[in-house]
C-alpha cells in the first residue's frame, strides 16, 4: 500500500539524483541519457526473477559468479563485479540493460544472443538481490509488437534480401521508419548475422547484401530471422525460410572406406575373395588328409 | 483231491500276489499324489514371495502381488544408448576452433569437463598446456583435446571395435566393449586418451547407472576414457561442457556443413571458413594425415600476458640445443 502511494515523480527524482551521484561508476560505460532512463516493460517479480536465473546461469555465471557470493572470476581484468554489490545495484535498469546490450572489453554483447524479454528477466534476477529496489515500469505496450508484419523477398540477380516492416494500425498500414533491423541465418548453435545492422528507410524497407555461398539444407533452404528494434513497437522477431542457400547434403564421415572399417562396410568382392580363399585352403587340406588315408590303406593291403 | 488242493494253493498264491499288486500300486499312487500336493503347496507359497534389493542395499522378501514392474525409459536402455551413440547426429560434421590468442589459463574448461565426465583430477579429456617452440619465440597456453581425426589411428588399431568414428565426425569409446589393451593410447599422436587405472572417482555413486556411451559415465576401471566433444550435449542443441564454461572466448564450436561456428563465451556466430582464413587457422601435426576436426588460431596479439610462474614448464619443451 505504501509503495503505491509514493508519487511517481518522487521515484523518478530519487533515480535521477542517484544516477547523478553514481556517474563515476557508469562513466566507463558512457551510457547515453535516453538509454539510461529506459525501463522494463516486464514486471520484476519472483516468476521473472526465476526465469532470469536460468538465463543468468547459462550466460553470465562463468564470469560474474553466483550473485551475492562474491565468487566472480578474479583472474579477469577488469574483475567482473558481483552484481549484488551496491555499485552494480545503484545503476539504473536502463544502464544495466545498455551494458548487457553493448558489452565492453571482455564483457560480450548480448544484444543478438538474448531476446529483449530475456535480457529484462536477467535484470529482474539481479534486482531480486536488492530489497530496497522499487521498479518503475515502462509505459511501452509489449503487445504492440503483434501489429508488426515483416515481409521478406530475395532478389537473386543482385543477391539482395529485401525486408519490409509495416504495422497494421487501426488507421491503416504504416511503415516502421528508421528502426534498427538485423538479419540472421539460423545455425545449430546460434544466429549468424548477415551483412550489417541497418535502419529501415521511409517505406520501412531495408536491403541486406547476401553472400551466395552460405550453405542451406538439402534443397538450399535457409531459415532467416529478422530482428527489428523500434522505439514505439519494441523488439520484433520473425522467422521465415527462403531458398537462397547452397544445397548441402554432405555424406556421413564413415561412408568412405578406411582401414578402420568394420565387416559391415567391407566391399562384397573382398568378402567373397577372402571367404573363398579360406574355403579352398580347407578343401585342399581335406584332400591331403584323404591322400594320406589312401596311402595307409594301400600299405595295409 | 490232491489236484484240487494244488489248484486251491495256486489260486490263493495268485490271489495273494494280485492283492499285493493292487495295494502296492495304490499306495504308490496315493503317496505320490500326497507328495505332489505338498510340493505344490510349498511352491505356491514360495513363488508368491520374492526377494528385492532396496535402495539402501537391504535384501527383503515381499509378496509378489505387492510389486509393480519398473518400466525403463529408452534412455535407461543400454542397447538403445549404444545404438544411438554409434549412429551420431545425421547431417552434421562437428568442428571446434581454439583461439590461442584468447587463452589465459583460467582452466575452467578442464574443471567443467572433469565434473561432467566424473574424472579424477589427474585425468584430462582436455588439458591446457604451456608451450614454447623455441628460445626466441613467445610462450603461450594451448588447450588440447582429442582432435576427432577423420582418419583416426586409434580406431584403426582397436582390436574389438570399442573405439569408433561416427558419421558426424566424433570419435567415441564404448567401455562396454573395451578390453583395456591400450593400443589406442599408443597409437594416438596427440596423447588424447586416459586410462582408468584405478577405481573411478564416483564408482560407488554411479553404481547401477545405465552406461551412456555419449557421456562415458559411469567410468569403468580398466577401460579407456577420452574427449567426446560432449556428444550428449550436442544432441540437445547445447555446446560442449568445456566450450560453454570458458570465460575468455577461446572456443568456437559448430557444424562444418553449415559453415558456422559459435563462440562459447560470447555466443557470437561467425563463418567457419572465414574465421580460419582471416586468422591463419591450422591443425596439429598435419603431416601425419590424421585430418583433425579441431582447428587452432595462432596466439597472435595475445590479449593476456603469459604468466611468469608458468615459464619453466613452457621451457621444458625446448630441446637442449635451443636452451
Amino acid at each position: 500500500m505504501l509503495r503505491k502511494n509514493i508519487p511517481y515523480r518522487f521515484v523518478l527524482t530519487v533515480i535521477l539524483v542517484a544516477s547523478f551521484y553514481l556517474q563515476p561508476f557508469a562513466q566507463g560505460w558512457d551510457v547515453p541519457a535516453d538509454k539510461k532512463a529506459k525501463n522494463s516493460y516486464i514486471k520484476f517479480d519472483k516468476a521473472t526473477a526465476k526465469e532470469g536465473e536460468t538465463v543468468y546461469t547459462k550466460n553470465c555465471q562463468s564470469c560474474h559468479g553466483d550473485i551475492g557470493k562474491n565468487n566472480s572470476l578474479k583472474s579477469l581484468k577488469p574483475i567482473p563485479p558481483d552484481l549484488s554489490s551496491t555499485k552494480s545495484q545503484q545503476l539504473t535498469d536502463g544502464e544495466l540493460f545498455y551494458i548487457l546490450n553493448t558489452g565492453r572489453m571482455i564483457m560480450p554483447s548480448f544484444n543478438n544472443v538474448l531476446s529483449e524479454t530475456d535480457r529484462w528477466k536477467v535484470i529482474s534476477y539481479i534486482r531480486s538481490f536488492n530489497n530496497s529496489y522499487i521498479q518503475v515500469l515502462s509505459k511501452t505496450d509489449p503487445t504492440k509488437s503483434n501489429l508488426v508484419k515483416i515481409n521478406l523477398s530475395y532478389d537473386s540477380i543482385n543477391s539482395i534480401v529485401r525486408v519490409q516492416v509495416t504495422a497494421s494500425e487501426k488507421a491503416g498500414v504504416v511503415a516502421l521508419k528508421n528502426s534498427e533491423i538485423i538479419l540472421f541465418a539460423n545455425r545449430y548453435f546460434g544466429k549468424l548475422q548477415i551483412d550489417k545492422t541497418l535502419r529501415t528507410d521511409n517505406d520501412g524497407i531495408a536491403l541486406f547484401r547476401f553472400t551466395k555461398n552460405l550453405p542451406g539444407d538439402k534443397s538450399g533452404n535457409v531459415e532467416l530471422i529478422v530482428k527489428v528494434n523500434d522505439d514505439k513497437y519494441g523488439e520484433i522477431l520473425s522467422q521465415s525460410k527462403l531458398k537462397i542457400g547452397v544445397p548441402t547434403d554432405k555424406p556421413s564421415l564413415t561412408e568412405k572406406r578406411a582401414i578402420w572399417n568394420v565387416l559391415l562396410k567391407a566391399p562384397i568382392w573382398l568378402i567373397i575373395t577372402y571367404t573363398s580363399g579360406v574355403l579352398i585352403f580347407g578343401v585342399f587340406l581335406l584332400f591331403l588328409l584323404y591322400g594320406l588315408f589312401r596311402i595307409k590303406k594301400s600299405g595295409n593291403n | 483231491m490232491s489236484d484240487e488242493n494244488e489248484k486251491l494253493k495256486k489260486n490263493s498264491r495268485r490271489k495273494f500276489l494280485q492283492d499285493l499288486g493292487i495295494i502296492g500300486v495304490g499306495s504308490i499312487l496315493g503317496g505320490s499324489a500326497i507328495l505332489a500336493g505338498i510340493n505344490y503347496d510349498n511352491k505356491k507359497t514360495k513363488s508368491q514371495r520374492i526377494r528385492v534389493l532396496t535402495a539402501e542395499n537391504e535384501l527383503l522378501e515381499i509378496e509378489k502381488s505387492d510389486t509393480t514392474k519398473v518400466v525403463k525409459t529408452k534412455y535407461e536402455n543400454l542397447t538403445y544408448l549404444q545404438k544411438q551413440g554409434r549412429e551420431g547426429i545425421v547431417g552434421r560434421r562437428w568442428v571446434m576452433v581454439v583461439d590461442l590468442s584468447k587463452c589465459r589459463n583460467a582452466r575452467k574448461c578442464m574443471a567443467a569437463c572433469q565434473h561432467a565426465h566424473h574424472l579424477r583430477p589427474e585425468q584430462h579429456h582436455i588439458n591446457v598446456l604451456k608451450m614454447q617452440e623455441s628460445k626466441e619465440t613467445a610462450p603461450y597456453y594451448m588447450a588440447k583435446t582429442c582432435q576427432h581425426c577423420d582418419n583416426p589411428p586409434c580406431v584403426a588399431v582397436c582390436p574389438v571395435d570399442a573405439t569408433f568414428k561416427r558419421g558426424d565426425g566424433i570419435v567415441l569409446i564404448d567401455n562396454e566393449r573395451c578390453i583395456g589393451c591400450r593400443f589406442c593410447i599408443a597409437a594416438c599422436p596427440y596423447s588424447a586418451r586416459v586410462f582408468n587405472w584405478a577405481e573411478p572417482l564416483h564408482a560407488i555413486e554411479d553404481e547401477g547407472l545405465t552406461y551412456n556411451v555419449e557421456l562415458n559415465v559411469p567410468q569403468r576401471k580398466g577401460t579407456i576414457s577420452k574427449c567426446l566433444f560432449s556428444a550428449d550435449q550436442l544432441r540437445v542443441g547445447k555446446m560442449p561442457y568445456c566450450v560453454s564454461a570458458c570465460p575468455n572466448g577461446v572456443y568456437y564450436f559448430g557444424d562444418e556443413n553449415e559453415d558456422a561456428v559459435t563462440n562459447g563465451t560470447t555466443k557470437e556466430t561467425v563463418r567457419f571458413k572465414k574465421l580460419l582464413e582471416d586468422n591463419a587457422g591450422y591443425v596439429l601435426m598435419p603431416e601425419l594425415g590424421t585430418q583433425p576436426r579441431v582447428y587452432y588460431l595462432p596466439p597472435k596479439n595475445k590479449e593476456f600476458p603469459f604468466q611468469d610462474k608458468d615459464r619453466p614448464e613452457a621451457e621444458e619443451h625446448l630441446s637442449h640445443g635451443n636452451a
